[in-house]
């Protein structure tokens, strides 16, 4: 290979001009890679291979791989990470929402300003006043009215930069400093969540017991009826979609199981045992019935077994998600009357420190920093690149705000959502470490556990090696998995 | 007839405006709420941490003053540190991605797509599968709980590579026949014409690493073991499971440690937004 003088030039003046970086990169990065993937291979263990004791390294094939899949802690901590996923689209949902109230010009002419701003300016003075007053218990409602009207100053004055400021910030924040202030705001006994649903639900807690417990159960029916409706009508769109060529047979099978799965778990709990399996019996009979008329029809038709594979697992996973949250409503209304006639009252939820609800509060807190996150951003800058002229067309159409919103902002934003959910779902598998090292360390009885801090406990406090190695691999197919899934499926989807 | 309407209109609107304005104060409300607490606890004495009401009686900024002298913290020594090593990490990392980025934008050399590809690959890989042998070789190096081992792996970055390049490539080639015309070589190029011009993709990624450094959380908590080497995070970890109990304190240090983010977000928000929106994304 002879390469010409000023093309020999031109690579050393590459690499010059590259050198310190790719040392960096080549130490730092490649060298590891390339050694934690022999790592995950091998037995290394800290309590083995120091300095003290150096036992000979053994390679380990696949042994690694093997124990992790059979380690009944494994599928319990993936599954608390894909529970903790679980709010993901309501963080979505929230950020779009917001960033749609954020781009209209909320800006006015003058005179609507002065309005606000006397409004504004009093109720700021007379909560000074009243607070260098010393106003004792009612400072609380004086806060908040401050807190309003000094927001309401800065939003009417400013725009919306300053809401968006505002609403970014507990994403910006987030670290360890504000998860050690939630865990202070979840204190069961002390932090101040509860002490604001304290008097709460003891009034509504004589709300319930004055309340027949028909109606409560009732209500916890409705919901399992609600359950199934969403089962039935999603299960009808699938077989629309079959009918029409538009799903496959692989699609619609996975689609129906995911749509299945909370009525199956809900056949666990022993309460709703009965409840449960007449739901999954009622759904299973639906589906098979949908296949085989759709099988039936569809003769005609020919397409791949994957085809609209996204859209089914996008939609139907959607679904199940709402279905849980029926299941969790519906489990709450069976258990309040029990609840209420505690002699001390209905008590709130004991947050981070119980088994049952320290996911759902770490979900909230996420949900806390995921309103204003990047993700609004992204949206706002997508909203803005709509072109007007399709809202003006929809508008002479006679479109209402939702149609418009379904038929206009949607689609146009799907390539913006496409990229949120997948950063999103990466950043979620392997989310989570933060939160349990802080606030839970990973409990109560591994309630808050996910894959990252398994690795990291299995890593470094235990110092097994090896083994965290082989279990970040693992985490790191499945990232990798789901990642061309969704560009395989989803860029589809968004493209059509 | 017209102006009838119009008037309509202004009501209509007006009325519409302040409907956005409620919501979006009410969310902003409660989205700001968690910090009022913690800034108000921060003020009270200790026997009032846990009462309902969140107003101190008797305010004490001297919370914030005690938070250094605390016996068993170094706090003021972990502020140090966090924001020494922010500022190394940054000026490293940030040196070292625009020569980067300037070869891979700029200089034309055989390989060079092929290098940046592998570049691109491991921006995604979980940072999670290397931390396991980079750990193992601070072992080997000694540089366990040392400054060096916390700066030095963080100063290259592929992801600052990309988001410079990214910014390199909007600047006009025209400019780099011009130098070379008038004689300037690739350094004169590089530090007298380019680097100037991405200056808002220094501030954002400036920004980025900076914010990362700082409240970066895995890597130095593995490495660190001494006290007076913490940074924040770990810092703060370590007076909530040592004196957790002391809230008011606990808040004032949370409150310190949060400030400077808020401040560098507030006053540098324009760079911040525009890189994110360019694809970039935090972490």
């Amino acid at each position: 290979m002879s390469w010409s003088r000023a093309k020999k030039r031109s690579l050393a003046l590459g690499l010059a001009f590259l050198a310190p970086n790719i040392l960096g990169f080549l130490s730092f990065t490649l060298f590891p890679l390339v050694f934690s993937l022999i790592l995950a291979f091998t037995n290394w263990d800290l309590r083995l291979h120091n300095i003290f004791r150096q036992e000979t390294l053994r390679f380990a094939g696949f042994e690694n791989f093997s124990r992790l899949l059979t380690e009944r802690d494994f599928w319990k901590y993936l599954g608390n990470t894909a529970f903790l996923m679980m709010g993901i689209p309501f963080g979505i949902a929230g950020s779009l929402i917001t960033a749609i109230l954020l781009s209209r010009d909320l800006r006015g002419g003058s005179r609507r300003i002065w309005v606000y701003l006397v409004a504004v300016v009093l109720l700021v003075l007379g909560t000074g006043a009243l607070l260098l007053a010393g106003a004792g218990a009612t400072g609380m409602t004086i806060l908040i009215a401050g807190l309003v009207g000094l927001i309401l100053m800065g939003g009417t004055l400013g725009g919306s930069t300053v809401y968006r400021t505002l609403f970014y910030l507990p994403h910006f924040t987030a670290g360890v400093a504000t998860f050690i202030l939630w865990k202070k705001l979840y204190n069961p006994h002390t932090g101040p969540i509860n002490n604001a649903l304290r008097p709460l639900l003891q009034s509504f807690g004589s709300v319930i017991q004055a309340t027949p417990p028909g109606v409560l159960r009732g209500i916890a029916w409705a919901c399992l009826v609600g359950m199934a409706m969403l089962v039935l009508t999603a299960l009808r769109r699938l077989s629309r979609a079959w009918r029409d060529g538009e799903a496959g047979r692989l699609s619609v099978v996975l689609g129906g199981a995911l749509l299945l799965a909370p009525a199956a778990l809900a056949t666990r709990w022993a309460p709703w045992s009965e409840g449960g399996l007449a739901l999954a019996g009622a759904a299973g009979a639906m589906t098979v019935l949908a296949l085989a008329a759709a099988i039936v029809r569809k003769r005609e038709f020919r397409c791949r077994h994957d085809e609209g594979l996204g859209f089914a697992l996008m939609f139907c996973g959607v679904l199940m998600i709402a279905q849980f949250a029926l299941l969790g409503l519906s489990r709450v209304a069976a258990a309040l009357p029990a609840m209420a006639a505690n002699p001390d009252g209905m008590t709130p939820p004991e947050w981070i420190t119980s088994y049952y609800w320290a996911k759902p509060a770490i979900m909230i807190m996420g949900f806390w920093g995921a309103i204003g996150s990047n993700n609004m951003l992204l949206y706002l800058a997508g909203l803005s690149n709509v072109p007007q002229d399709l809202y003006e067309a929809a508008s002479i159409d006679g479109a209402s705000p939702m149609q418009r919103f379904w038929n206009v902002t949607w689609p146009q934003l799907a390539p913006v959502t496409f990229f949120i959910v997948v950063m999103s779902v990466i950043g979620g598998l392997q989310g989570g470490f933060e939160m349990a090292r802080t606030m839970t360390q990973g409990g109560p009885a591994g309630a808050t556990t996910t894959l990252s801090y398994f690795v990291y406990t299995q890593g470094f406090e235990t110092g097994r090696l090896g083994y965290a190695s082989g279990i970040a691999w693992t985490l790191f197919l499945l990232v990798f998995l789901v990642t061309l899934f969704n560009w395989k499926f989803g860029n589809k989807y968004v493209n059509d | 007839m017209r102006h009838q309407h119009s008037a309509g209109v202004f009501v209509h609107r007006l009325a519409g405006a302040g409907v956005f304005h409620v919501v979006l104060t009410l969310l902003g409300l409660a989205l700001v709420l968690p910090f009022v607490w913690m800034l108000l606890t921060s003020f009270k004495p200790l026997e009032e941490v846990n009462l309902e009401n969140w107003i101190p009686t008797r305010w004490l900024p001297g919370n914030y003053a005690e938070v250094f002298e605390t016996k068993g913290l170094q706090f003021g020594r972990w502020y140090w540190n966090s924001i020494f090593i922010a500022s190394c990490v940054t000026f490293l990392q940030v040196f070292t991605s625009s020569l980067a980025a300037f070869s891979f934008s700029r200089l034309n050399w055989p390989g060079r797509n092929k290098v940046f590809l592998l570049y691109l690959a491991t921006m995604m890989l979980p940072g999670l599968v290397m931390m396991i042998p980079n750990y193992q070789v601070m072992i080997e190096l000694g540089l366990v709980d040392s400054y060096v081992g916390l700066v030095l792996p963080a100063s290259f970055s592929a992801f600052g590579t990309f988001l410079l390049r990214q910014f390199m490539l909007t600047i006009p080639s025209s400019l780099d026949e011009a130098a070379e015309i008038d004689g300037a070589g690739k350094w004169r190029l590089y530090w007298d014409i380019i680097l100037p011009l991405c200056r808002p993709g220094l501030i954002t990624l400036t920004i980025f690493t900076f914010i990362g450094s700082y409240q970066s959380f895995f890597w130095p908590l593995v490495m660190l073991k001494s006290l007076h080497r913490y940074t924040l995070p770990i810092g703060l970890l370590f007076f909530d499971s040592s004196q957790g109990q002391q809230t008011n304190l606990l808040m004032a240090a949370v409150t310190m440690s949060v400030a400077p983010m808020i401040v560098v977000f507030v006053v540098l928000q324009k760079y911040l937004v525009k890189g994110i929106q360019l694809g970039a994304v935090k972490g």
